[in-house]
């Protein structure tokens, strides 16, 4: 399984990881909302697209917004989503 | 915590420099936060782990040379200035947007440093307030434009700490009057649901319009040692510094670390933070590609002159 991986900021009641299938990050993106629909608005345009604010990293290395939808993420990878403004 | 960081609030002003900037003593100061502080902040019941903070650890010695520090951060005037000068266009303004908090963060179609909320909002009278929707960009233009520089991340926290560590610019208690955060607007809030509640009120009435203050409002009770004000709260500041953990050995939240040699680092906390994210020691770190946000300003620095040459006066 793909390792989705978000900040504590934006963690709710402290969980910070979370279990997807393998498929493209912008899949994998839109099976984590599918599975936990609290992160709609922050993740997820009015179509359903993923939203190009926050950066999205998978295995340490940042994936452009344009390569979201071609970059695949396999099983035991880690997909981090960052927002712009990190720490606090 | 102790108080002892607010005996130090009686002592000498620092000396003044040109165009509203502080000069700063050189010296060696402690840099990041003591194991006390995580402690503390653990604690007192606030809504993040402590590896959310171990990147303020351990704390270093930092030897500077004197230097130059705006007083106060750039406002919307001075921006203004500089854009009816050099025709600059900011990173928001050629991206057609930049973020707001709605009932999360969003990119608000027109908003930049002069439609801070958006269309059909602007900056009448707010020409004392700071600038925001800046990105690091934008930030750096406008000090090489003044013949400035950004603050480099030890520059600003000596700036706000003063010589020796202290919680907040005054010193180690909390005070929700000196400084613009949510806890001056809001009052004291018990977690985030209230803080929620709060913005949303404002955002109903209002809309999303930043809530700084003029620059400057909370002196001198707010005041670093050496005389800046709104070090703490009122807009995030950018510096120079690319984001770095103090020591290899450190462990914070994993998203921490992924952003290191990536981000700039953003010191002081804004009006929308509560007391845990204003003080001096706090890290932030800022996606420095265009990005901007609607409590997201600067203050600039500069070189010492060489002693002897330095116009001392306003």
């Amino acid at each position: 399984m793909v390792t989705v991986l978000l900040s504590a900021g934006w963690a709710h009641r402290g969980q910070k990881t979370f279990a997807c299938h393998e498929g493209t990050v912008r899949d994998v993106i839109k099976e984590f909302v599918e599975s936990y629909p609290l992160y709609r608005r922050r993740l997820l345009d009015d179509d359903g697209e993923p939203l190009t604010y926050y950066n999205v990293y998978l295995d340490g290395d940042l994936v452009e917004t344009a390569d979201r939808s071609r970059v695949t993420a396999r099983s035991d990878s880690t997909v981090a989503i960052i927002p712009p403004l990190a720490g606090g | 915590m102790t108080s002892v960081g607010d005996l130090d609030t009686a002592g000498p002003a620092a000396s003044t420099a040109p165009g509203e900037m502080v000069r700063v003593p050189g010296g060696t100061f402690l840099q990041g936060s003591p194991d006390r502080t995580l402690d503390w902040l653990e604690s007192e019941g606030q809504a993040f782990p402590r590896d959310w903070f171990t990147d303020e650890t351990p704390q270093l010695p930092v030897t500077l040379p004197d230097y130059l520090i705006d007083r106060y951060p750039v406002t919307v005037a001075q921006f203004a200035a500089f854009v009816a000068r050099t025709g600059y266009v900011t990173s928001a303004e050629r991206s057609g947007g930049s973020m707001v908090y709605s009932d999360y963060w969003e990119i608000r179609e027109g908003a930049c440093w002069h439609r801070p909320a958006g269309y059909g909002s602007g900056v009448r009278n707010r020409d004392d307030h700071p600038v925001v929707h800046i990105s690091h960009l934008d930030a750096e233009a406008y000090a090489r434009w003044a013949g400035r520089r950004l603050p480099t991340e030890s520059e600003w926290e000596r700036a706000a700490t003063g010589p020796s560590y202290r919680l907040w610019p005054w010193g180690d208690t909390w005070d929700p009057g000196n400084a613009n955060t949510a806890e001056w607007t809001g009052g004291t809030f018990r977690g985030l649901a209230e803080w929620r509640e709060w913005w949303s009120a404002i955002h109903a009435a209002q809309g999303p319009v930043p809530q700084t203050t003029p620059v400057g409002a909370f002196s001198p009770r707010g005041d670093s040692v050496d005389g800046c004000a709104d070090m703490t709260g009122n807009v995030y500041e950018w510096t120079s510094t690319l984001a770095h953990l103090y020591a290899p050995e450190t462990r914070c939240d994993p998203t921490i670390h992924l952003v290191m040699g990536r981000s700039r680092v953003i010191r002081g906390g804004s009006w929308m933070n509560f007391r845990y994210q204003v003080r001096c020691a706090e890290r932030l770190y800022g996606d420095p590609t265009g990005w901007s946000n609607f409590a997201l300003g600067f203050r600039c620095a500069g070189d010492a002159p060489a002693a002897g040459v330095e116009h001392n006066g306003r």
